[in-house]
């Protein structure tokens, strides 16, 4: 194959992979919850923050992620608490109060950081030799790191018995608590978790894109399209949507131009909204 | 930081006559202080360049009250914050214009805030444009000391051609005018200089845009040299991956407008074979832009905000202010007009001289050194291409 | 009537002493934030009345907006003006009209999917107005619009949008107290039961979706000559975000919440943002409290006083006209129907007939498929096979408003009123269903509407005559009554009546039987009653049928079902 398709092909399958992580949280928060997090976006930025202080500190990369995921996570739970719990049954306060925190974390950020861009070098620079094309190591060590996890997390979804409680709970919430699983309980840790992945989808992009203040309003809109076009509860619904929406919008990108592949992804996004709201995979 | 607070009381004090009245005359008072307003971005996407804006300015009235001020009065600078919408901005201009008896406007902010803000003050007022945009600027009364595409494109076109052998030249932009109208002007050289552009694309503004297939795009094309027309974020985003692909090794990089904030976002380890060519880095040599650094730093410390063209130049637009009410002897539209021809004034790198509104001035074409930029090449005078008639 | 013009002149008297009392500038920047508290109102309507929230009005805005731009440059100064700018204003609200037809069109409850449709749409918008250089001008916008002629200057400014704030406020006051309003508020609480009183659900939030959209191409129409300039900006997501936070924060739920909030917000935003640093922080801050604590935004402090004030409709009760109903009788026919929920087949195979007056049982075990009998004659649920007739036409798959004009009612098992509507709005509401054509809903009298059969029922039941009353606040047993006699006041020929006693006391009960009994005397209808109490059928039934497995098992006189064998086998251990 032509090095070039080759290369094309494999922005494909990154740009597929970072979306499903970056969406994932905010596939188990609104896939639980019915809470559409706005803020999702800003925790990623939290996150990417948390990497950029971890390599000016001189500390090792990997000890960015437990560190965002912790802070996001942290963060998660003070939301949650504070605001989205009292919501739960509004689903568009849940939207406009998030959104206004996604305001007050943006605003709070550059009072801490400034709007300057904070640069983030590879931890992994260079390219490597993918069948004659060089592709830069660093990207493809995310792919396969997010592909491995979404595999793990898709079969440990299938197999666990937190697994079958979240399904229960997506499918009919007050019937899971009538057969007495705790949603309570279990929509604080779904919401942290979402929070706390927010966080490590932060870590992963730092490298890659300039960080600051406002870096997270350019993974919100994606993130929740994906989860509109796959549908929610299920994994495969969520690499479906993530293939749909990141795979449309690196295609076009690649045949045509980005201003081709952004109006392609809205569109399909308007026509999933439309047609067919509750998505490809949704659980009936 | 002279600043007047805005009370209900002062509203109702703006009177209904000069509201209504098409000119603002007006009869100043030595003892009055000469008003400037200022737009800047104090909010928006380029709020980061407000704080160097303001500090740029304030320094300039400083040192223009501690020498007498204009026409014998002191400088009072009022701040308007131009990073809102247009609408917003235009407000402001009527409240300075009619309740403030603002004597001129100074304004670093993006196109579609200056066409509305022109709109608004209908020349009743001068207006000076300070920062780099795409040209064609002649409304009357209205100054520009922008850089525009001839002053940027004709240095780096021929260092690309002239000195780098480049013959194939890949375009990318955001998806509006100045890009559109500064790869014009580059298409112009190239054909000129015998080179010619072999790819040409626009990335959406304002949305959430990856390069990963643009980057793969041209490693195809196989172009000599990329020209970057892409601003703030995409412009770092862009830089990162085009390294990230090892695309720095293969081929030169020129970007029209890369200043100090977006370079440090790009990274030192990015930055390899990137070039520019802007009237104003922090690195530029000089007698005058050693002294406008070294007062900038007696004045605002250690932690001053960071220079860049985009801030600096209304250090520029309050000095041409004194440069043009001075030699007009006054604030009225056609005197200044006619006094504006020929002008000298002070920037921060040294003075420049004003032709059909629009300044002739020295061009420093940078190559990136890690997150500084390296002064190559001083084209001195460089005209703006610019024919605005006189009125 | 005339509460609605003290109403409307004094909005007008505000307006023009405004500028005398704050000064000609504070005049002038009112003028922008008039045209934004408009479009603000829209997405007041909207969300606040109708129950959608949009998220992309500045595309509305700025369609208005380029299409008044456009016109004023290629026709300066020419009387085609008056035709075109008004023309401008509609567009935007017939593509809101058309967007929501096909948004809304056979969907309940879109919730957030709607809002982000128009949140797309709108950065689409932005996308194509930002790149269309030869018509929008592109990224520097339309500039050199000129004013409108002769009206030209900053101080003409606040009158041209003060004058069409007062027509907008007037014409939506009339709007939300007209019937229409009423019927845009019952929207908002319960489609279902709107659809059951025979009311098109989707052409109304369209109709409101569109008005919105008027609202929104009106102020676009006014911002090009008055900036001289538009931009990408008035399409965009930041202005519809904004909008929406105004309309927020002086309160959805109002006509004036949205109107004050915008100028509110506007005015400290214009104040503050070049003097407090903090002051989005603070607004963001603002607008989380508003969302979390205080839904009705600042307007809703003064509501109770707001409502204390309002005044009673006055004048005499006027006879709602008869209903007509087209022929064919009350026969419902099932032939073959077989439907399923998931997996779960509920009917199989059933064939049944309801063909004569009077009070028909529909009996059987839970799970027997009883209520999705309901469901599929009154078209919410798909029918896989078979057909279903009714007054002898086929309506399978009618969907409720069609088969509730072919005078079905039907009344829910938990009972399905507008809790936040007045007893009087709730009765009313069945009233118009029935009878009012779509342009009635915009004349104030139909709120006096009475028939003959309300005011007996009302004798019957003293509460029904308290109109202001919320129905929210009424005990469970009269909600049960209040459902019951909005269906009948609908004067249907069938009526559907799903365990109309459960959860009443003994007395309660008594009185339920005793009008179901009495309207099948008075109006000589068909009633169609779940009932699992045997007592209580025994009690009213003329008729029984026996479903069990999604088929029909038995059918006869309460005497002949007590004799079968088959029902006595499914029901063996004795009847509840």
């Amino acid at each position: 194959m032509d090095p070039l398709v080759t290369t094309q092909f494999l922005n494909i399958a990154f740009g597929i992979a970072t979306l499903a992580v970056l969406a994932l949280g905010l596939a188990i928060v609104f896939g639980l919850l019915g809470v559409l997090n706005i803020a999702h976006g800003e925790l990623v930025m939290a996150g990417a923050y948390a990497a950029w202080i971890v390599q000016s500190a001189g500390l090792p990369y990997a000890l960015a992620v437990p560190l965002a995921m912790l802070a996001c996570g942290l963060l998660g739970w003070l939301i949650e608490a504070g605001l989205i719990r009292p919501l739960y049954a509004r689903p568009f306060d849940t939207l406009l109060a998030t959104w206004g925190l996604s305001l007050l974390l943006r605003k709070t950020a550059e009072a801490i950081w400034g709007l300057g861009y904070k640069s983030v070098a590879l931890p992994l620079p260079g390219t490597v030799d993918v069948l004659g094309a060089a592709y830069p190591r660093y990207r493809l060590m995310l792919i396969v790191l997010c592909l491995a996890g979404v595999a793990a997390l898709a079969a440990w979804f299938a197999k666990s018995g937190a697994g079958t409680r979240i399904k229960a709970m997506v499918a009919n919430p007050d019937l899971a608590q009538a057969v007495g699983i705790r949603t309570g309980r279990l929509a604080r840790n779904a919401f942290v978790a979402g929070c706390a992945l927010a966080g490590l989808g932060g870590v992963m992009v730092a490298p890659l894109t300039p960080v600051h203040p406002f870096m997270g309003i350019d993974y919100i809109l994606e993130s929740f399209f994906v989860l509109v076009v796959g549908g929610l509860g299920s994994v495969a619904g969520l690499v479906a949507g993530a293939g749909i929406i990141g795979g449309l919008g690196s295609l076009v990108s690649a045949v045509a131009d980005r201003t081709a592949g952004y109006t392609a992804v809205l569109v399909i996004a308007i026509l999933f909204l439309w047609l067919r709201p509750r998505g490809l995979l949704a659980r009936a | 930081m002279q600043k007047r607070s805005v009370t209900r009381r002062g509203f109702v004090a703006g009177g209904a006559a000069i509201l209504a009245a098409p000119v603002v005359l007006r009869h100043a008072r030595a003892a009055d202080p000469f008003k400037i307003g200022l737009f800047y971005a104090a909010s928006g996407p380029a709020a980061l360049f407000g704080p160097t804006q303001k500090a740029s300015a304030e320094l300039a009235v400083e040192q223009i009250n501690k020498n007498g001020g204009i026409l014998g009065r002191q400088v009072q600078l009022l701040l308007a914050d131009a990073g809102g919408p247009p609408a917003e901005s235009t407000k402001t201009a009527v409240r300075l214009m009619v309740q403030e008896k603002c004597d001129l406007f100074v304004g670093s902010h993006d196109s579609a805030t200056r066409e509305a803000l022109v709109g608004t003050i209908k020349a009743r007022v001068p207006y000076i444009y300070t920062p780099i945009y795409e040209g064609g600027e002649c409304a009357p009364n209205t100054y520009v000391l922008a850089d525009t595409p001839e002053q940027q494109v004709r240095p780096s076109i021929d260092l690309l051609t002239k000195e780098k052998k480049v013959k194939n030249v890949y375009l990318i932009g955001n998806d509006y005018v100045w890009p559109r109208k500064t790869n014009d002007r580059v298409k112009q050289y190239l054909t000129a200089g015998g080179g010619k552009v072999i790819g040409e694309e626009y990335v959406p503004l304002g949305a959430p845009n990856k390069f990963e297939e643009a980057v793969t795009r041209i490693k195809g094309a196989k172009p000599d040299a990329v020209v970057i027309t892409l601003v703030g974020a995409d412009n770092v985003n862009f830089n990162r991956t085009f390294a990230g692909f090892g695309l720095d090794k293969e081929m030169l990089r020129a970007s029209m407008l890369l200043e100090e904030n977006t370079l440090l976002g790009i990274g030192a380890e990015n930055s390899k074979q990137l070039y520019n060519c802007m009237s104003y880095f922090s690195s530029v040599p000089g007698a005058a832009h050693d002294a406008f650094k070294a007062a900038y730093k007696a004045k605002f410390g250690e932690k001053a905000p960071q220079l860049s063209i985009i801030g600096v130049d209304c250090f520029a637009g309050v000095y041409c202010a004194k440069a043009l009410v001075e030699k007009a002897k006054g604030t009225k539209a056609a005197d200044l007009m006619a006094a504006s021809e020929g002008l000298t004034f002070s920037t921060a790198t040294g003075p420049v001289t004003m032709k059909n509104r629009h300044p002739d001035k020295p061009m420093y074409l940078a190559e990136c050194e890690g997150t500084n930029f390296k002064i190559i090449k001083t084209f001195d005078n460089v005209g703006s291409g610019e024919a605005c008639k006189q009125a | 009537m005339g509460s609605w013009l003290a109403h409307s002149a004094a909005v007008a008297v505000v307006l023009v002493l405004l500028p005398l009392g704050l000064g000609d500038f504070a005049a002038y920047q009112l003028a922008l934030y008039f045209l934004y508290a408009i479009a603000a109102l829209g997405v007041g309507l909207c969300w606040g009345s109708a129950g959608f929230l949009p998220l992309g009005q500045a595309m509305f805005v700025g369609i208005g907006g380029y299409l008044s731009g456009l016109a004023l440059i290629q026709f300066k100064g020419s009387a085609l003006l008056l035709v075109l700018l008004p023309l401008a204003a509609l567009a935007p609200g017939l593509l809101a009209f058309g967007l929501g037809l096909i948004l809304f069109r056979g969907r309940r409850e879109t919730g957030p999917y709607f809002a982000l449709i128009t949140l797309a749409l709108s950065l689409l918008a932005f996308q194509i107005a930002n790149g269309w250089n030869s018509v929008t001008g592109g990224f520097n916008g339309l500039k050199g619009i000129p004013g409108l002629p002769g009206l030209d200057d900053f101080s003409h400014a606040y009158w041209i949008s003060a004058a069409a704030l007062a027509v907008v406020i007037a014409a939506t006051s009339w709007l939300s107290k007209a019937p229409a309003g009423v019927l845009w508020r019952a929207v908002a609480q319960n489609e279902r039961r709107v659809a059951f009183l025979g009311f098109d659900v989707t052409l109304t939030k369209a109709a409101v979706f569109g008005l919105s959209g008027v609202l929104g191409g009106i102020a676009g129409v006014l911002y090009a000559p008055q900036q001289n300039l538009v931009t990408p900006q008035l399409v965009g997501f930041t202005l519809s975000a904004e909008l929406v936070i105004w309309a927020a924060v002086g309160g959805r739920g109002s006509l004036y919440g949205p109107i004050l909030g915008t100028i509110l917000i506007g005015v400290l935003t214009a104040e503050l943002r070049n003097t407090f640093a903090y002051w989005e922080v603070l607004l963001a801050i603002i607008f989380i409290v508003v969302v979390r604590w205080a839904p009705q935004g600042l307007v809703g402090f003064a509501l109770p006083i707001v409502e204390r004030l309002r005044p009673r409709p006055r004048g005499p009760a006027r006879e709602a006209p008869a209903r007509v109903l087209p022929g064919g009788g009350a026969a419902v026919a099932f032939e073959g129907i077989a439907a399923s929920a998931g997996p779960v087949q509920i009917l199989d195979g059933l064939t049944l007939a309801v063909d004569h007056p009077g009070i028909t049982c529909l009996i059987g075990p839970n799970g027997a498929g009883k209520t999705s009998c309901f469901n599929l004659l009154t078209g919410e649920l798909p029918a896989a096979a078979g057909s279903v007739r009714f007054a002898g036409r086929a309506i399978t798959g009618l969907p409720p408003t069609g088969v509730t004009r072919l005078g079905i009612a039907r009344k829910f098992q938990i009972p399905n009123v507008f809790p936040g509507l007045s007893v009087a709005e709730n009765l009313n509401l069945a009233l118009w269903g029935a009878r009012a054509r779509a342009r009635d809903l915009l004349k104030l009298r139909l709120h006096r509407w009475s028939s003959p059969l309300l005011r007996e029922l009302s004798e019957r039941y003293p509460f029904l005559a308290e109109g202001r009353n919320r129905a929210g606040d009424l005990s469970h047993g009269e909600r049960q009554i209040l459902e019951l006699a909005m269906a009948l006041a609908m004067e249907p020929r069938l009526l559907l009546l799903d365990e109309p006693c459960a959860g009443l006391s003994p007395e309660e009960t008594h009185r339920v039987i005793d009008v179901i009994r009495w309207a099948r005397r008075r109006l000589g209808l068909a009633i169609v009653i779940i009932e699992h109490d045997m007592s209580l059928v025994k009690e009213l039934a003329d008729r029984v049928l026996v479903l069990h497995q999604g088929k029909l098992l038995a059918a006869g006189s309460i005497a002949e079902i007590q004799a079968d064998p088959a029902v006595r086998a499914v029901y063996a251990g004795g009847t509840k």
